[in-house]
C-alpha cells in the first residue's frame, strides 16, 4: 500500500484500476463521476462479476478486506464510497 | 420428480415418511417397489416434469421414436427416485453403500494449497452424496442456492443451523452474495455451485449434446479473479450399493490478459459441458437437468 494519500489521489486511483481490472472500454478516468452509481442499470452499468474484480484488487491492492454483506453494501456503491473507506482505513 | 422450483413441492413429508418406513422394515428393494408406482404416477400426469425430461432424452436419442422416449422418460424418473432413495437411506443411516472415490490424491493437492476451491456440481447423478465424502478434508462447504431451493437441499443434506459441515451463501443477496464467496475461499474454504443453472449469474452458449445450449460463467469468473481452482463433483450409481464419486476434472481458470475475458470464460464453460457430455453418456440415465438449457434466450 502506497503512502498515505489524499481523497483525491485515492479516487483517481480507484478510476484507473476499475477501467484496468475491468477490462472497461472507450472509458477514461475522468469519464467516472465520483458519485456514479456503480452497480446496476443506472450509472456504470457494472454487475456482480466485475464485483468480484473488484472485492478482489481492493484486497490484493490496497489490502482491504470486505467483511460481510452489509459493509459491502456500503462501501461497493460509487468510487467517492470506496475512497472514503480506503482513505479512513489506511 | 426433479429438484427445481416447482418439482420442490412434489415431494412432501408423508411421502417422505413412507419411505423411510420402507426402508426401515423392508429395505432398498421394498423403497424401490414402492417408488416404481409413484413414478408412474408424475409419468403419467405430469406434463411438465415429463416435457423437460423429453428435451434431455431427445438430444441423447435422436433417433429414438416418440413413443420410446416417453417410455425413456419413465425410466429417467425411475432412476432419479432411486437416488433420491439412496440419498435418504445414506443420509438416516439405513443403508451403507460402497464408494470408489476417485482424485483423493488430486483433492489433497488442491487443498494443501490453503486457499479454498470452488466445488462446482450439476443435476447429474447424486451430487449431495459427493459432497458428503468432502468431510475428511475439514472444510466447511457453503452452498450457493437460491432460496427456493434451500428447503429441499438441505434436506438432502441434513443441513440445521448449527451445521459445522454446511453453510448456504443466497446469490439473491447483494451482488450475487460476491462478498461473502470471496471471503470463504480466501479462508480456505470451499464454495459449491450448480455448473448447470445461472441463478442470476449471465451465461454462454455452449455446444452441449450437439445443439447451443446456456450454462453460466459466474464460478469460473470467481475461480479466476480469485486464483483458485474449480473441482467437479460428480457422483453415478454403479450397482445397487455402490457409487463411483469422480474428482478428478479440475479446472484451473486464470485469465491470459484483461482482454477478451468473455472469450476466455467460455472456453473453461465448453470444457465443462463437455464433461457433464462425456458423464451423460456413460451414464444416460443420470441426468437429472430437468430444465430446458437448449432453449436459448
Amino acid at each position: 500500500m502506497p503512502e498515505k494519500q489524499n481523497l483525491e489521489e485515492i479516487r483517481q486511483q480507484l478510476k484507473e484500476e476499475l477501467i484496468e481490472n475491468l477490462s472497461l472500454e472507450d472509458i477514461e478516468p475522468k469519464d467516472i463521476k465520483n458519485d456514479e452509481i456503480l452497480f446496476g442499470d443506472d450509472g456504470l452499468g457494472l454487475d456482480s462479476l466485475d464485483a468480484v474484480e473488484i472485492v478482489v484488487f481492493l484486497q490484493r491492492i490496497w489490502g482491504i478486506e470486505i467483511k460481510d454483506m452489509e459493509q459491502g453494501r456500503e462501501i461497493l456503491v460509487t468510487v467517492d464510497t470506496m475512497a472514503n473507506h480506503i482513505y479512513s482505513n489506511a | 420428480m426433479s429438484e427445481t422450483t416447482e418439482q420442490t413441492h412434489r415431494g412432501n413429508t408423508i411421502g417422505f415418511w413412507f419411505f423411510k418406513t420402507f426402508l426401515r422394515f423392508g429395505g432398498l428393494w421394498t423403497a424401490y417397489m414402492l417408488l416404481s408406482g409413484v413414478t408412474l404416477h408424475y409419468w403419467l400426469f405430469d406434463r411438465k416434469a415429463v416435457k423437460s425430461a423429453a428435451a434431455y432424452l431427445k438430444r441423447r436419442f435422436p433417433l429414438n421414436s416418440k413413443v420410446l422416449i416417453r417410455f425413456k422418460v419413465y425410466k429417467l424418473f425411475f432412476s432419479q427416485g432411486k437416488q433420491l432413495i439412496d440419498r435418504i437411506a445414506y443420509i438416516s443411516g439405513l443403508v451403507e453403500f460402497d464408494f470408489d472415490f476417485l482424485g483423493q490424491d488430486m483433492l489433497d493437492k488442491v487443498t494443501a494449497e490453503g486457499k479454498g476451491f470452488i466445488l462446482l456440481t450439476a443435476h447429474a447423478g447424486n451430487w449431495q452424496l459427493s459432497m458428503t465424502k468432502l468431510n475428511r478434508f475439514n472444510k466447511k462447504i457453503f452452498l450457493v442456492l437460491r432460496s427456493e431451493n434451500n428447503k429441499a437441499v438441505k434436506k438432502a443434506l441434513n443441513i440445521n443451523e448449527e451445521s459445522k459441515i454446511f453453510g448456504i451463501i443466497s446469490p439473491e443477496e447483494h451482488l450475487g452474495g460476491i462478498v461473502p464467496v470471496v471471503k470463504e475461499l480466501n479462508n480456505g474454504n470451499i464454495v459449491s455451485y450448480m455448473g448447470d443453472r445461472p441463478y442470476g449469474f449471465e451465461s454462454v452458449e455452449v455446444d452441449f449434446m450437439g445443439s447451443k445450449a446456456n450454462f453460466p460463467y459466474g464460478a469460473f469468473a470467481i475461480a479466476a479473479a480469485t486464483k483458485v481452482p474449480i473441482v467437479t463433483a460428480l457422483a453415478s450409481k454403479t450397482g445397487f450399493k455402490s457409487y463411483k464419486v469422480d474428482f478428478t476434472n479440475i479446472i484451473k481458470p486464470e485469465y491470459k490478459g484483461r482482454k477478451n475475458k468473455k472469450n476466455q470464460l467460455s472456453e473453461w464453460v465448453q470444457e465443462y459441458a463437455d464433461i457433464l457430455n462425456n458423464f451423460f453418456e456413460e451414464y444416460p440415465y443420470q441426468c437429472f437437468l430437468f430444465h430446458d438449457v437448449w432453449e436459448i434466450k
